[in-house]
This record gives structure tokens, sequence and C-alpha cells, in this order.
């Protein structure tokens, strides 16, 4: 059986103009929700860039003397620093990284101008640490800082933290929102795919007469609903990349300033979009799908 | 061509609608299916486009069994069958070329094919002319030509017709049943159910009567004959 591309692309541009005002509804609301989640996509993504030091529960880096040769295992100096690092009661486990992974790690996190005079020799290695007790990474960086071999020991400063929680509350409220966005859009698009076949009744009842497959008969209403889906998405896109970049203006070139460790990269901004394509789409049709579900069962 | 074997039909009120029902039509046949209302007439033909399945019986159409036959397979079942109604059925805010093209659009034929048989069949029941009009502007029998114009388009091996007359007048009823006659010479199977007296005892074919859901005559070359 062939559905030809010109029957359903009539049928599902004549459907949604039929029904433009429920469409519009249906989009918006898409749109909204979609919105939502790439914000919130968004802000994961900026948090994780802005605190990968800290994953895994780090808690001090004890920056080591940088040397020329890069080893990668620590040196004899290196580990008598780790002794007295295990030592303190309140240090659960220490963890090398050598200087290639340093390297890696700062080009990441700095803007690329910084980064380009970065070499493996002039960047330190380090020993990154859990501590039973995070309130006591100052004391760490006091006892550490000029310690022979150690060129320097970072913490996180408290904005981070403070940050990490807000933006988590933030990200769960958007999560929250958006769920509730979404189902309230795909119950829309279910309902303008109702009126739809509803307003077609006599068209679907000669097409079961004269032998129109199920499939058929279904795929305008499908396409329909899926056009809905996607087309909330593109402005959710939009919305979500326009924030991304006026975010990307406004954080300069400042490498110590919050929004300039949360920028995120093209890539992942594109992922996202992707993403929230994605959802759009399954949102349209799982809405069309039982929408259409009952009208057509015989 | 059409086969019913021992077909008993319930509907969930209890009501009988069909009663232990035999009954042969070969292909090629004309056949009226006659009754009052109420007697099995419209669920003799729902059971044939499998829009109903028997309580017991079989029912062959076209060498198939179609009592069992699988959801999937139902369109492809109809599309051997046409069908017209007493309410014509047609789609009032598409041209006459547009309501029979449909019927071949939404089973997927090519639009060569469609431009070639729509005119054909439109000739065939003496439309050709008002192929660009709307059904609100033909009368009556015109938009009953357009039905069966629509119901014959695909060629089907059996044409079925429910009251087909029922909202014409009787000249208007005898020139839908001489175009049905004329469906039937070319070798498709016509069935007809009916209680116009008046179009069975001119025709004088077959006539297969229904009463209570009990099949209780079936005779060759017959006139409607009910209740005398």
């Amino acid at each position: 059986m062939a559905v030809s591309v010109e029957y359903v692309t009539r049928e599902t541009a004549t459907n949604l103009w039929r029904n433009r005002l429920m469409t519009v509804a249906a989009v918006l609301t898409v749109a909204v929700s979609l919105s939502l989640v790439g914000v919130s996509l968004l802000l994961r993504q900026g948090v994780a860039q802005a605190t990968t030091q800290w994953q895994n529960g780090v808690n001090v880096l004890v920056f080591l003397d940088a040397a020329p040769s890069a080893p990668t295992v620590p040196t004899a100096q290196q580990h008598t620093i780790y002794q007295q690092l295990v030592q303190l009661p309140y240090v659960k486990s220490c963890l090398y990284r050598d200087q290639a992974y340093d390297l890696g790690e700062a080009q990441r996190l700095l803007d690329p101008s910084a980064a380009s005079v970065l070499t493996v020799a002039s960047t330190p290695a380090s020993w990154r640490c859990v501590l039973s007790q995070p309130s006591e990474a100052q004391a760490v960086a006091r006892q550490f800082n000029g310690f022979p071999g150690v060129a320097e020991v970072q913490y996180p400063q408290k904005q981070i933290r403070t940050m990490e929680t807000v933006v988590h509350v933030l990200d769960a409220v958007f999560l929250v929102l958006a769920v509730i966005l979404l189902l309230s859009a795909a119950v829309l698009i279910l309902n303008t795919i109702r009126l739809a076949i509803f307003a077609r009744r006599r068209e679907v009842s000669v097409m079961r007469l004269v032998g129109a497959t199920n499939w058929f008969i279904r795929i305008p209403f499908m396409f329909e609903g899926i056009v809905q889906g996607l087309a909330g998405a593109l402005v959710a896109v939009l919305v979500t990349v326009a924030l991304h970049v006026v975010l990307d203006h406004f954080a300069g070139h400042n490498a110590s300033s919050l929004l300039y460790r949360m920028r995120t990269p093209a890539g992942d901004v594109a992922t996202t979009a992707i993403l929230v394509g994605m959802i759009g789409v399954v949102i349209g049709a799982a809405g069309s799908a039982i929408g259409i579900r009952r009208f057509l069962e015989s | 061509m059409i086969r019913f074997e021992n077909v008993t039909k319930t509907y969930k009120a209890g009501t009988v609608a069909l009663q232990d029902v035999s009954i042969d039509i070969d292909k090629g046949e004309f056949v009226f299916l006659v009754g009052p209302s109420g007697s099995g007439k419209t669920t003799f033909i729902r059971l044939l486009l499998r829009e109903e399945t028997p309580d017991q019986g079989r029912i062959w159409v076209a060498g198939r069994e179609i009592a069992h036959l699988s959801p999937w397979r139902i369109p492809y079942l109809r599309r051997n069958i046409g069908c017209v109604f007493q309410d014509f059925r047609l789609l009032p805010n598409r041209t006459v070329f547009e309501n029979v093209a449909f019927a071949l659009e939404v089973i997927g034929r090519p639009r060569h094919v469609i431009e070639g048989q729509v005119p054909q069949v439109l000739d065939l029941v003496g439309l050709a002319g008002k192929r660009d009009s709307l059904p609100g502007e033909l009368s009556g029998g015109e938009q009953q030509r357009v039905a069966v114009a629509r119901a014959f388009v695909n060629r089907p091996l059996l044409l079925i017709a429910d009251e087909p007359t029922g909202n014409l007048d009787p000249a208007t009823s005898q020139g839908i049943m001489r175009l049905l006659d004329r469906i039937n010479r070319t070798g498709t199977t016509v069935v007809i159910a009916t209680h116009d007296a008046g179009i069975v005892d001119q025709m004088r074919r077959r006539v297969v009567e229904l009463h209570r859901g009990e099949l209780v005559r079936d005779q060759e070359r017959g006139v409607y004959g009910y209740g005398t």
C-alpha cells in the first residue's frame, strides 16, 4: 500500500488549518514546556562545567610543583606530601592526577587564549583529596600552602557551593514544571487530533467503507500531532539557543566570573537542541496516537 | 461468490437478527433481499462487509471465509465489495469527480489510474457532464449515481446496495435499477436489499426473503410478494 507524500502533506495541512486555534495552543504549550527543559539542561551542563574540578566529592586540590619531565607517577617528594595528607584525621582519600591530565582540564575550563600558553611541563600535577569534613578544607590549605613541593592549595569557595544548591533547586523546579506542561501539551494535542477526526468523520467512514487500511487513515492524523510537537520544539530550541547566546555575551572574557565558568560548549547546546526536538516529536506522536486509538477501533 | 452456512447473529439486547441462515449466491447473479424493517437485511449486509461477525456459522465471500478474518485483512475484503446506501454518503465539499476519485485515492491507486478510471465510470453512470458539480447541486437520483460510480470505480467483484431507492421517486428508482442491471451484465454480482415492491416486481430476478431473521423464501425470477 502506497501512502503518497502529496496525500499526507495535503491532508495534514488541511487538518492543521481547520483547527488552527487548538493547534496554536498546543504548539505554545509544547514550546513553553520544552523551553524549560532546554534551560534546565543548559543549567545542568553549566554547573557541571563550572564544577568539573570538584566532581566525585573532591574537596581539596593540592597542586604540586611542575616538573619539566612531567612524570606520570608521583615522585618521592610528592609521595611524602601524600603521606602527610592522609595522616590528617579528616582526609579520607587522595588521588594523583598527573600533569597531562591537569593540562587537559585547564584547557577545558580556561578561555582559549589563556589556555594556549599552557604546556604539560608548565602545568602542575595534583593530589585531589576527599575530606570527611569538607569544612576543614581551609585548614588543609593553610597547612600545605608553602609546603616544599606544593605550588598551591585550592578548595571550593563558598559561592560555588551556594550556586550549586541554588541551581539544583531551580533545576528540580524547572523539571517538575516542564513535566506538568509536557503532559498538558500531550493532552492538548490529543484533543486537537480528536477534533480533527471528528470533523472528518464522514471522510473516515467512507475510507473504511472502500477499504482504506487503518494506517492509511491514521497517518495524516499522526503527522498532524508530530508537526505540532515539532513546531513547539523548534520554538523552544530558538529560546534556548537565544538564552545561551545572551548569557555567553554577558559572561565576557573574565575567567574568574561565575557565568564565564558556566559557559557550555556549542556542541552541548546542539545536543540539548536535538534532545528537545526529539521530546517534541515523541509528545506529538504519543498525543495523536492516543487521540486516534479510540476513534479508529472497529 | 457468497455463501452463508447456518449463520446466526444475536445482538446484545437479545434481539435475534439472523437465525440459522444458509444461502449460496453465485458469481454474476442479481439478487433482491427483501423483507420488512427489522427482518435482518441490514445485518446480512453488515456481515458481508465484516462490520459484524456471526455468533454461529460461517460466511464466504469470493472464496474466503470472512467470519474469522484477521482485522488487518478487512480493508482488502472491502476493496472487493462496492457499497451503495439509501443516504448516498457522499462528501459534500468535494466535486463529483473528487468523490469518485477519493475511493481510489485512499486505497493508494496512483494518479494516472485515477485519471483514467474515474471519467470512464462517470460516463457509465451518465454523469460525465457533471464532474465538477458538488453533491448539493445534484438531484437525488444523480447523487445516487455518483454513489454507484464510487462503489464501482474499483471494479469490485460484488456490489451491495442497501435500500438504494429508498429516497427516490419511482421514475428515478427505475433509472438506478437499470444502471445496476447494466453493472451486473459486466459480470459483477449484485445484491440489493430493499422493500421497494415496485422495482422487485418489475425486474423479475432472484428474490430472497427474510422474516424475523429467518430465510422464508428463495425464488428465481420472483416478485416482492410480501404479505400475499
